[in-house]
């Protein structure tokens, strides 16, 4: 019964270090903006993200926190930023988009993925048309 | 037979500190090496992982102690018996890392360690909650069939943990040669942790690179290239419970949707397999980063 407190006392201990840890990271400012500098930025990350991906239309949200990229097969690939790092996904069926002026909202359909809103400017409508003709959900990256 | 400490038990005041010795460093001069939500799930993890090991860690120890009892020969309790049993247990984590990074039912668990995009010490505490499910004490029980003693096996391996926290980081960069060429260092284990394509699948040593060496698994730091952290298909989430389970998640939608002649193959073979060859593999993208090296070697 002893050990059993006494492994309740460090599950405590641990918990409060560990969440001032964390406190801290925040409050030194630690993690950074990250920001898309231009389009051969956008092109250097995606070939990042998936190795061998080729952008040959590339569209910049306007804050620089996302892009969409499109490659000579017709591939689409949604770019964003996601904390102090970078995530992409090749698009497909199960993408979910919403154009509202210059603006589009992208789902992937991976719940955990998140949406993400990006300012395209006038390419948003553009853009959005291309979403609805993506290969089948599951094709690839199941 | 002395009843020996955990000893990591008595390190962690010191992970602590040195993570905050690392975040004053990160905060002087590279901000974007952290990131307190990452942080808070890797620590999380390192918590959570504390907290499977109290719940299955008696059992694995009762089945080494059956196997001790089995065991070949009795391995006595003194000063080359500790040595050996270090480099015994080392080369043993060399081959369950490996299987860990080349066969999905290990990589599930392990990609937890993996599945971070920052690479300093709060991801060394990035550990798995589902080691015991992945069956990962297996390479532990060679030792006590041979006839080491359960207590000195786990005293070892704790010590190869402690020994693997530190190299989790960029603030250091390299150390005198004779030192790279024989034992783990950050250098070596960035490379481990890195998406690169000419770093997939190399670097999986504990404490001793020599194994890397021996095995052909070793693949040097390149300076002139960032190294990329995490896994080639990044989370996109801070989601705790997601992290922890997402690749048995994955295994058991692969299993459920397979061909019956392909589910076993879901299991074992290495991630990224699958029976239509819809997604990649390490060994895929290496071979296309290769080949694009040999039609561009500017890039």
């Amino acid at each position: 019964m002893e050990g059993a407190w006494i492994d309740l006392a460090k599950f405590g201990a641990s918990l409060i270090a560990i969440l001032t840890l964390a406190l801290l990271a925040r409050w030194m400012g630690l993690g950074g903006d990250l920001r898309i500098r231009n389009a051969d930025h956008a092109r250097i990350l995606a070939n990042e993200a998936i190795e061998g991906f080729e952008p040959v239309d590339i569209a910049l949200d306007k804050a620089g926190i996302g892009a969409l990229l499109r490659d000579a097969q017709g591939q689409q690939m949604l770019l964003r930023r996601h904390g102090a790092a970078w995530v992409a996904r090749l698009l497909d069926g199960a993408t979910e988009a919403r154009l509202d002026r210059d603006f589009l909202t992208i789902g992937t359909g991976e719940k955990t993925f998140g949406t993400v809103t990006l300012h395209l400017g006038e390419n948003a409508g553009v853009w959005a048309a291309g979403l609805r003709r993506l290969p089948p959900a599951g094709a690839r990256h199941a | 037979m002395p009843k020996l400490p955990n000893p990591v038990d008595f390190a962690v005041p010191f992970f602590i500190l040195l993570i905050l010795i690392e975040m004053v460093w990160a905060r002087r001069n590279a901000p974007e090496k952290y990131e307190p939500r990452d942080t808070l799930v890797s620590l999380a993890f390192g918590l959570g992982s504390t907290v499977a090991g109290l719940l299955f860690g008696g059992a694995i120890y009762g089945l080494m102690l059956w196997l001790w009892e089995h065991r070949i020969t009795t391995v006595p309790w003194t000063w080359w018996a500790w040595i050996l049993c270090f480099v015994l247990d080392d080369l043993l984590y060399y081959l369950f890392h490996r299987s860990a990074h080349r066969v999905r039912w290990f990589w599930a668990s392990h990609v937890n360690h993996h599945s971070s995009q920052h690479y300093n010490l709060s991801t060394a505490l990035r550990q798995t909650w589902t080691g015991w499910l992945a069956m990962s004490f297996l390479f532990k029980l060679p030792l006590a069939a041979i006839g080491f003693h359960p207590a000195m096996i786990l005293f070892c391996g704790g010590v190869n943990l402690i020994y693997q926290f530190w190299i989790h980081t960029e603030a250091i960069r390299r150390f005198p040669r004779w030192f790279e060429a024989v034992m783990n260092t950050p250098s070596h284990h960035r490379v481990h942790h890195a998406t690169n394509p000419r770093y997939l699948d190399s670097n999986y040593a504990g404490v001793f690179i020599v194994w890397d060496r021996m095995f052909g698994t070793f693949v040097p730091e390149v300076d002139e290239e960032p190294i990329r952290y995490g896994i080639v298909r990044q989370l996109g989430t801070f989601n705790l419970l997601y992290a922890v389970f997402h690749e048995w998640i994955g295994i058991a939608k692969d299993v459920w949707n397979a061909p019956w002649q392909h589910k076993l193959s879901y299991l074992w073979r290495q991630p990224g397999w699958t029976h239509d060859g819809s997604r990649d593999t390490s060994d895929t993208i290496r071979a296309r980063w290769q080949a694009r090296q040999m039609a561009d070697p500017a890039e």
